[in-house]
């Protein structure tokens, strides 16, 4: 069985930070890359797999990014997997979540995955879609979610949990192919060794561009996409006061703030 | 800058000269006084880089009739001395920075060890600090001779280049000996009436400034306050009223509280006192005074500071600690980097070095203090890494995580890693007691460093919360070079120092014995009535037995060392002992454990065998037998007896050294606690050091640092030769 294990690169912000002039992003200067939180326990789910079923299961991540997204196929390759592949060039550039999901599919039916492994959702966007929509332009089955799974290679399916509201879990069997998307907090997972970083730096990444996986320009980047990003802003705050004086005039003031808020 | 400082950046008049800010590094010890030049001038300097507008020597003896070793003050004897700082004023200068000297003369305080002169002091008395140590009661004769050792100190300052003369009356040195009622007793006209008290010293800062006055900066160092009531000075009476008498001889005033014997009501230990401790005495000064105002009292933080300031408390922020944890402090403000500041946490161990008399001062906090001349460790510059290898450290706690920060600072890619969920280590356990949660000053640091860090360099990673390594783990882990840092235990079965074998009946697993680590993880109930046995002679046991007297439980300490003894050259004794009267905790001194059951343990008194000696045969004690021995109850018995370095791991990847090379491991080492317990200080300083000559053949080992000694054939007094020469 081949796992296939689209990761992303999420935009970590400084403290402080600009909205660009466009005021539809944020200025790149103030922006690092990380590995999506989520991601690193989906990558995890996929190495336990691998291990536990040695020799029948691949997993391979995969990203949908420029040259600089490669740090985080890297970062995955450096605690296990042979191979990864990034899909990328300059028509890719202002996908939505959809759009995206189209080049993951196509990804996963060009590998023969029979199971993707998504996160649940980005620190950074929070979508919380693309998983979603990759199993639906599949026609495969999925569970959003995932807290828990078990894979039985005999008969080929999955028997996954998931946390509902007020403690209730659910206990759900998919079978194969499917699509999960992963939750925090499903396994613990590790950290690379520098050997495994070592080793990872001569492992292949492969390069696909839309076209190698049949996906039509007019079906990404900004003509693609459904979702437009109109404007980024950053909300009001409300205000903050320092209190100052002797502690009877901090308390006095803290009574009036009390009262205005209360609308008295 | 972020403008709500500004106020700590403006600069201000003091007599001739003009202080840049308000940043002022207050006398203070290091070790280094006049005999090691090169110390003296890195160390001072280092700070003016840093920032701070002004600097100063240590307490600066005017004359050998004030000599206090194996306590190292400065000198300002000869020419040799002058030569000597003159090195330290120098380097100083090139940062813009105006540099200070203290004049001291220490009346019976000093006890003359070396100089073997005596003392003298407004009346005869022994020294509440040296107690063996008496003064000669001046006559008039005397008090124009020891007034002229100051004016001529005062005239070498000024040719060494110091552009600020003190007369240091702070901590109960001579002229507050005069003030004071505790110590003059005398009915002429320097005694009796506060006018009379202060005509010594009003005379000495008149004098003073008469000859140096027109090129200096004349300052005080007044303790306002003795805080021993009508005994000594109180702020609001002669305090304040000896600030008018004297407001127009000086030119700045440095104001502080207390006296030598006690003076861990200035140096106040984060144990005992917050930020700003001394504000309620030193307020009142800037009342009658006309002059600028400084004070000190562990400021880190520049909100405080600023309110200081804005409050119109203290013009000036004085700061000795401040200054040593981090000399950049000043400029990491200018430059809005207050989360870079590396905050003293207030342990005094800098202070525990001057009170042992002798070793250069260390930091805690700081692992270059010191070590900037000698080993040319800055604190904030690093060289680059000379290699490519990677480094693998094991444990994060100080020695680990200080050894990857430094590392990483160099350049190198460093993997850290700990079971545990946070940076830290031992002083996650220590923090938590009482009274020192400002220990945690010392992760906080490196925490945030560490993060910074490691966001430079994509291969390096801080693997917390991580599964424990074990020999396989270790060996094929890629590193080229591995630094064990895996800390230290208390031991479980009542080794300590005094016997150094178990104890019979002791063991950690039971349910009514516990470690402190025990303790920690509150992994078992504690009785009611809880003996302590200690063999310790820091902080565990003392701070213990605070914790669970507090707690309600009622808490002896049987002790076979001098309970808290290292706490005395920390400060931190003698209201830790007040503390204990307070909480009813018993001492039982000087015994030792032969055996321990359920609910029991016998002790014996440590000196309860015969005095005599004698040669009985193999086999025999040359002592006639010890029968002290009594049983006292408990319901719980925490073990504070000793402890030992955590080296399974170190010794496991030792006994494989055959396999390093196969696994391109070029090297393993052990630092910290795990190479031997040691104060958290000296663990820091082990991870730092390892870290900056990690490329040398054998890291494990330090280089040579550069000794500043006295060097046969080189004379600087007038007239003196190398040769061996005898008066016949
Ligand atoms: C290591 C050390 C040595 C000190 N030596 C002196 C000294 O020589 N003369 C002096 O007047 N005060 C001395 N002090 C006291 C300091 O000047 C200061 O009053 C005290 O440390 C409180 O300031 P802080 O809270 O900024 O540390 C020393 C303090 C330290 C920490
Ligand atoms: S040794 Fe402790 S008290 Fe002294 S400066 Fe360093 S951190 Fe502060």
């Amino acid at each position: 069985m081949k796992i296939l294990v689209p990761v992303k690169q999420v935009e970590i912000l400084d403290e402080d930070f600009d909205v660009q002039d466009d005021g539809r992003s944020i200025d790149p200067d103030c922006i690092e890359f990380e590995l999506n939180e989520w991601d690193d326990y989906s990558w995890e789910t996929a190495l336990q797999l691998m291990e536990k079923h040695e020799g029948t299961v691949e997993a391979v991540p995969m990203t949908v990014g420029d040259e600089s997204a490669d740090d985080g196929l890297r970062k995955c390759l450096a605690k296990g997997g042979e191979r990864a592949i990034r899909v990328w060039d300059d028509s890719v550039a202002g996908s939505d979540p959809i759009a995206i999901a189209r080049l993951i599919a196509a990804a996963a039916k060009k590998e023969d995955a029979q199971l993707v492994l998504a996160g649940t959702q980005s620190t950074d966007q929070a979508h919380g879609q693309t998983g979603i929509a990759v199993a639906a332009l599949l026609g495969w089955p999925h569970v959003a979610v995932v807290s828990a799974l078990d894979y039985s290679a005999a008969d080929g399916k999955l028997t996954v949990r998931r946390e509902l509201e007020g403690g209730v879990e659910e206990e759900i069997e998919v079978a194969l192919p499917a699509v999960l998307t992963i939750q925090l907090g499903i396994n613990e997972p590790r950290y690379a060794s520098l050997r495994g970083i070592k080793q990872a730096k001569t492992k292949t990444v492969d390069l696909l561009s839309p076209a190698d996986l049949g996906v039509s320009t007019d079906q990404l980047g900004e003509t693609g996409s459904a979702a437009r990003v109109r404007r980024m802003y950053i909300p009001e705050r409300s205000k903050a006061e320092l209190i100052t004086g002797t502690p009877p005039e901090q308390v006095k003031r803290l009574i009036e703030i009390v009262n205005e808020l209360k609308g008295a | 800058m972020d403008s709500k400082y500004a106020t700590l950046f403006e600069p201000i008049k003091i007599g001739p000269k003009t202080l840049k800010n308000r940043f002022y590094q207050v006398p203070h010890c290091i070790g280094a006084g006049s005999d090691k030049p090169g110390f003296q001038a890195a160390h001072r300097s280092m700070k003016a880089e840093g920032g701070w507008g002004g600097i100063n020597t240590e307490y600066c003896s005017i004359h050998p009739e004030s000599d206090d070793t194996n306590r190292v003050s400065a000198r300002i004897w000869d020419e040799g001395d002058v030569r000597n700082l003159k090195a330290m004023t120098d380097e100083v200068h090139k940062y813009g920075a105006l540099v200070g000297v203290e004049l001291w003369y220490g009346g019976p305080h000093a006890p003359c060890l070396e100089s073997r002169q005596t003392p003298r002091g407004p009346s005869q008395y022994a020294s509440d600090f040296e107690t063996q140590s008496y003064c000669k009661e001046m006559d008039l004769d005397d008090i124009k001779m020891v007034q002229q050792f100051y004016v001529d100190a005062a005239l070498r300052a000024r040719d060494a280049g110091f552009d600020i003369v003190y007369v240091y009356g702070a901590h109960a040195y001579l002229p507050l000996q005069f003030l004071s009622p505790f110590y003059n007793k005398r009915t002429d006209g320097y005694g009796g009436s506060l006018e009379n008290r202060a005509r010594f010293w009003l005379e000495t800062l008149e004098k003073v400034r008469g000859a140096v006055g027109s090129d200096c900066a004349i300052a005080t160092r007044f303790a306002v306050d003795s805080l021993s009531g009508q005994e000594g000075i109180q702020v609001e009476d002669d305090g304040m009223r000896f600030v008018e008498l004297a407001d127009p001889l000086v030119d700045v005033w440095d104001v502080n509280v207390g006296v030598i014997a006690e003076w861990g009501e200035d140096a106040g230990p984060s144990r005992f006192h917050r930020m700003g401790h001394q504000l309620p005495w030193q307020r009142f000064i800037k009342l009658v005074s006309k002059k600028p105002v400084l004070g000190v009292g562990r400021f880190t933080d520049p909100e405080k500071m600023v309110e200081v300031i804005r409050a119109g408390q203290l013009d000036i922020i004085g700061a000795a600690r401040p200054s040593i944890a981090d000399p950049f402090l000043p400029n990491k403000i200018k430059e809005g980097r207050v989360d870079d500041i590396r905050t003293c946490i207030g342990c005094n161990v800098c202070i525990s070095r001057w009170e042992i008399g002798g070793p250069p001062m260390v930091c805690t906090q700081n692992a270059t203090a010191g070590e900037e001349y000698r080993r040319g460790w800055h604190p904030e510059k690093f060289e680059p890494k000379k290699s490519d290898d990677t480094i693998l450290v094991v444990g994060a706690g100080p020695s680990g995580s200080e050894c990857a920060r430094v590392l990483m600072e160099r350049g190198y890619t460093v993997h850290l890693v700990d079971q545990a969920d946070k940076i830290g280590g031992y002083v996650n356990n220590v923090a938590s007691l009482p009274g020192l949660g400002e220990w945690g000053y010392h992760r906080d640091y490196r925490e945030t460093q560490l993060n910074k860090l490691v966001k430079k360099n994509r291969d390096s990673q801080i693997a917390l919360g991580a599964k424990p390594l074990d020999v396989d783990g270790i060996l094929g882990y890629g590193a080229d070079k591995v630094v064990i840092a895996t800390g230290a235990h208390w031991n479980r079965d009542g080794n300590s120092a005094l016997t150094h074998a178990p104890i019979p009946g002791i063991n950690a697993d039971l349910p009514y014995m516990v470690t402190p680590e025990q303790i920690f993880a509150g992994s078992k109930p504690i009785g009611k009535r809880v003996l302590i046995l200690n063999a310790d002679p820091y902080y565990m046991a003392p701070s213990l037995a605070h914790k669970l007297a507090e707690a309600g439980h009622e808490v002896k300490v049987a002790t076979g060392v001098d309970l808290g003894r290292y706490m005395h050259f920390t400060l931190e004794y003698p209201n830790i002992r007040r503390l204990f009267n307070e909480l009813n905790i018993e001492i039982i001194s000087d015994v030792w454990a032969s055996r321990a059951e359920e609910g029991r343990i016998e002790l014996y008194d440590v000196w309860g065998d015969g005095h005599k000696i004698q040669f009985n045969g193999v086999g025999q004690s040359p002592r006639t037998e010890n029968r002290t021995h009594k049983w006292h109850e408990f319901d719980t018995l925490v073990l504070v007896t000793g402890r030992s370095s955590n080296v399974s791991l170190f010794r496991g990847i030792k006994e494989r050294q055959s396999e390093w090379a196969s696994n391109d491991i070029k090297g393993v080492y052990l630092i910290g606690d795990a190479l031997a317990p040691k104060l958290i200080a000296d663990a820091t300083f082990d991870g730092h050091r390892i870290a900056r000559e990690i490329e040398e053949a054998n890291p494990q080992y330090p280089q040579p640092y550069r000794r500043e000694v006295a060097v046969w054939g080189v004379a600087h007094m007038p007239g003196a030769t190398s040769e061996i020469r005898y008066r016949l």
